[in-house]
């Protein structure tokens, strides 16, 4: 049986916020005279301003949605409002499902059967309320297109840029791509490297070594670039930077070395802070670490080679993922971060193996107002096999194949010394991380010189240092963590955060009873 | 990693240029250093926070939280206080999560205050204590601390209370002091007047007001003196409630002053405004300053009319009020009916507030009546009356839960100026919404398929559903 999920984790599906608004205005009891929920099934009629209820059904069990209206939104404000109602235990527990549900609840078990058969696992094959038309009313939308085996530099290190070919030409060096490889966004085809399909093997690594050598030819531009920027010095940076890194960034695309065209695009940020020329010095220099790093690849362990390959953009194939080893366990949902930038949202979700104590990334991207994946839900827990990207420090991983959910609890956490040993030995395997999902459990909120800190509750601590605990900065950007110190009250909780070296963004929070609190 | 030291002065170097300060290889230093700060990040040390107190009070139903979080999120904003004021009365306090925005909420408008006070509960306390925006949170009264008072026959000291009443927020004590004033006026006024002189002039302003409830010509003396308070709040208070002793030294004084003003000559009222307004009247709460616009003398007739006790008029005339306020005025006929007007809400008079209203139908007027002759008066009016600003003045003042009656007019009003006026009905529908009996919403849907109509339905059946969960108050 599934628990009821909590409002916030209904709120936090909704793809934007106004399905947040819609969703919400057809959550009444009133609005749904046919409702119905089974132990992994939830189904209702939605009475709307047409002669026709519109169905809708949500498969607890999987996580996927089906609705009759024509709103390419997904989920749509029906399934969520639906959501909602049974959130609020409004909806009356049926012995049987109608004729509509069970013939949805066959038709996903047969295509289930045919996937596991044909295609790799977990392939989400299943129509997306796509532009195709696949979404159109009474055509199952299931899942949106997942992640494709890239994505943007802005996803925190994980995720390199471009497919091959289909880096955009953009100074950001952003590329969106889909599962299939078609570039969503930017100049498609750009790349000199275009077609891919119906190559030969020969062209093929003809257009692998001739990437190389182009991926070689920028980085020794960028080492001797570094270089003279700090033989000139830095001391004008503020000044005039902005615009030769909008400069280096290009020809980076164009040298198809997308994953360092971002970091690069994203230096500006660094001159707002005030210890700017400490902070642009270290970025030089994690920057010109990875450019010698890929120049002596040859000679470096494979995961690190695998590292450096995948900071530099270049990309792995999903197939490729998914044909390497399988990480079977219950995985905690710990939460969820959307960002939108060039007009692209990507969403990280971040989950936690129960057994292994192993952290997971799920990325996925899609143009502003498009699906994102909706698989996971914060606070839930789904018995899965991960396939990991490969790497130094694997985190990036897709679902291979979902055995259904478990009853969820709180994640399991660490202490404080706990947390700063698994970041560092991330950052051991690989130094350029940045972003590193924790668990503390139990924390409390603490205070130092005006800034606020996680800190293990006093009780489990000896009190060698004054009465205070070790604890970890939270990042300036979380400003006061008010909803977090509410939930506390200086009590113990539990913390999921997003480690990054200025201080954690705490993103999800269990209470002393475990109930859920999305930050 | 590089020492503090040695990073200062790659960084140095690197800022004029290692053409100009050679340092050997910076940039590859720097990555170690960079490297090795985030892998070996130290702890830092902080200071816990106190946990916060147990809870005494429930929380609110899962439901209820819910659609708390709804109207924070933009849906029916409107309606926060009453879902705020609803709660509070059922005694129970907010899930955790909710009390930041909550608390902000009442940082901008002070009228949620007083219910967030009680919802806020320890937690809320405690969070309120860590940021200064939210301070107003410990100056309201919590929720469980009000025990009925222990009234005490004879000298013996009270019990357990009067810890509430040395040691409370300001909202505690106010509200110790009302409950006690209802038991026992007397010993209420005792307890005020023996810390009085140590009360801070807030407490003071706030607690004299307090012995509205139960005032009696005992009270006098107290307030009396109070007339001379440094704080102008106290003596104006002070002066509002001696106005509503027709038999105090305030009372008669004003009734001498009032005689001078006004004087029956046959059928008709002759009106004289004071000539001055001396140290005397501005103790007895005469504002000597007219607002801009208005002359001196009328100013001081006018107010002089409110502060005069309405008997002192019957006894006068010989006339009962329905005749006076019909009486011609001469010369300063406006005047004398705002000073009428304004006495009626002082001094709280039904039968005067009837004649006046009759005149001119002003909301502060109806406030006055009983609430059925009220909804009765308000309904009249609706159904005689355009969509106006005084209209919807008048129901503005009106407080909820409308009856039938009225909410049968003003649906039906709505409906009437749907066809001619439809740019007036905004506030009138959210009107109807938010102050009809919410139970009604069925009858309110049936009455009209028109969609202003529906709105309000749809309002009122969110606020039954929200009183629904909240459950029986």
């Amino acid at each position: 049986m599934i628990e009821r999920w909590s409002r916030d984790q209904v709120l936090a599906l909704a793809p934007d916020a106004s399905s947040k608004k819609g969703a919400q205005s057809v959550s009444g009891p009133a609005k749904w005279p046919v409702a119905g929920v089974m132990p992994d099934v939830l189904w209702g009629e939605c009475k709307g301003s047409g002669a026709t209820p519109y169905r809708a059904c949500v498969d607890l069990a999987d996580t996927a949605y089906r609705c009759s209206c024509p709103s390419r939104k997904f989920p749509c404000k029906h399934a969520l409002g639906l959501l909602l109602l049974w959130s609020a235990d409004g909806v009356t527990p049926a012995d049987e499902p109608p004729t509509w549900v069970g013939e949805w609840l066959e038709q996903r078990r047969a295509r289930a059967g045919r996937k596991e058969g044909a295609g790799p696992p977990g392939a989400d094959g299943a129509a997306s309320p796509g532009p195709d038309g696949t979404g159109s009313p009474g055509v199952d939308a299931l899942r949106p297109p997942g992640a494709g085996g890239a994505g943007p530099p802005g996803a925190g290190g994980a995720g390199p840029p471009g497919a091959d070919g289909s880096a955009s030409r953009s100074a950001a060096g952003e590329a969106a791509v889909t599962d299939d490889g078609a570039a969503l966004l930017g100049a498609a085809g750009a790349g000199p490297a275009g077609a891919v399909a119906g190559s030969s093997a020969d062209a093929a690594a003809r257009r692998a070594a001739q990437r190389e050598e182009r991926v070689m030819a920028g980085l020794a531009e960028l080492e001797r670039w570094l270089a003279d920027q700090i033989g000139q010095g830095l001391a004008g940076a503020r000044r005039d930077a902005t615009a030769r890194w909008q400069e280096l960034a290009r020809r980076l695309v164009d040298a198809q070395a997308p994953g360092v065209a971002g970091v690069v695009s994203r230096l500006p940020r660094v001159l707002a802070d005030e210890d700017w020329p400490s902070r642009l010095l270290g970025e030089y220099g994690l920057l010109h670490l990875l450019a010698v790093g890929h120049r002596h690849a040859s000679g470096l362990p494979g995961p690190l080679r695998d590292t450096i390959r995948s900071r530099v953009g270049f990309p792995v194939s999903r197939d490729d993922v998914l044909a390497g080893e399988l990480v079977r366990d219950v995985w905690d949902v710990l939460g969820r971060r959307d960002d939108e930038q060039d007009n692209l949202t990507s969403r990280r979700v971040w989950l936690r193996g129960r057994h292994t104590g192993r952290f997971a990334l799920v990325l996925s991207f899609a143009p502003p107002r498009q699906p994102l994946d909706v698989s996971l839900v914060t606070g839930t827990a789904v018995d899965a096999d991960l396939a990991f990207y490969p790497g130094a420090s694997p985190l990036r991983a897709l679902v291979a194949t979902r055995r259904g959910p478990v009853p969820a609890a709180p994640p399991d956490g660490t202490t404080v010394s706990g947390a700063l040993t698994e970041i560092a030995t991330a950052v051991a395997g690989d130094p350029w991380t940045d972003s590193w999902p924790i668990v503390l459990r139990p924390a409390t909120p603490a205070r130092s010189a005006g800034r606020w800190l996680l800190t293990d509750p006093p009780s489990s601590t000896p009190r060698e240092d004054g009465g205070e605990s070790p604890g970890m900065p939270v990042h300036p950007v979380a400003g006061h963590p008010w909803r977090l110190l509410a939930v506390s009250g200086g009590r113990p909780v539990t913390v999921a955060a997003e480690w990054t070296p200025l201080g954690l963004r705490p993103f999800t929070a269990w209470d002393e009873e475990g109930r859920l609190v999305v930050l | 990693m590089s020492t503090v030291v040695e990073w200062e002065r790659l960084v140095s170097a690197a800022l004029v240029g290692v053409e100009r300060r050679p340092e050997g290889d910076v940039l590859g230093r720097a990555a170690a250093h960079v490297v090795g700060m985030r892998a070996g990040q130290p702890p830092r040390h902080g200071e816990p926070l106190p946990a916060a107190p147990g809870e005494e009070q429930a929380m609110v139903p899962r439901a209820a939280g819910d659609r708390l979080a709804r109207i924070l999120d933009g849906e029916q904003p409107r309606l926060l206080p009453e879902w705020l004021e609803a709660a509070a009365a059922r005694g129970y306090r907010l899930p955790p999560e909710l009390l930041p925005q909550v608390l902000d909420h009442g940082a901008r408008d002070r009228s949620l205050r007083a219910p967030i006070g009680v919802l806020a509960g320890a937690r809320g306390r405690w969070l309120a204590g860590l940021n200064p925006a939210w301070a107003y949170v410990q100056d309201e009264a919590t929720p469980v601390t009000v025990p009925e008072p222990v009234v005490t026959t004879g000298t013996a000291a009270p019990g357990p209370p009067m810890d509430l009443w040395e040691y409370g927020t300001r909202g505690d004590r106010l509200a110790y002091l009302r409950t006690l004033r209802r038991a026992d006026p007397a010993q209420a006024r005792e307890l005020l007047l023996q810390g009085w002189a140590k009360e801070g002039p807030e407490d003071r302003a706030a607690f004299v007001n307090a012995l509205a409830d139960g005032l009696s010509m005992d009270d006098e003396p107290f307030l009396e003196d109070a007339l001379d308070d440094r704080r102008r709040e106290v003596r104006g208070q002070a002066a509002d409630l001696l106005t509503r002793l027709p038999g105090s030294r305030l009372g008669r004084r004003m009734a001498a002053r009032a005689e001078r003003c006004l004087t029956l000559s046959g059928d008709r009222l002759v009106a004289e405004p004071p000539a001055e307004c001396d140290a005397a009247m501005e103790r007895d709460g005469i504002r000597s300053r007219a607002p801009a616009g208005t002359g001196q003398g009328s100013w001081w007739l006018q107010q002089v009319v409110a502060r005069t006790p309405l008997t002192f008029w019957t006894g006068r005339f010989g006339l009962p009020p329905k005749q006076i306020v019909r009486l011609k005025v001469e010369e300063w006929p406006r005047e004398v009916r705002l000073g009428w007007e304004r006495a009626v809400v002082l001094q709280n008079d039904p039968e005067w507030a009837r004649a006046l209203f009759a005149v001119e139908p002003l909301t502060d007027l109806l406030a006055v009546l009983p609430p059925a002759e009220r909804a009765g008066q308000a309904a009249e009016l609706v159904r005689g009356q355009p969509v106006d600003g005084q209209l919807i003045m008048m129901l503005g003042g009106i407080p909820g839960p409308w009856g039938p009656a009225l909410t049968d007019a003003v649906l039906d009003k709505i409906v009437e100026t749907v066809g001619h006026q439809p740019w007036n009905l905004g506030e009138l529908t959210r009107l109807a919404g938010e102050r009809a009996d919410p139970s009604g919403h069925a009858t309110a849907a049936s009455r009209s398929p028109e969609p202003a109509v529906q709105d309000v339905a749809d309002v009122l059946r969110f606020r039954h559903a929200m009183l629904t969960e909240l459950g029986p108050p």
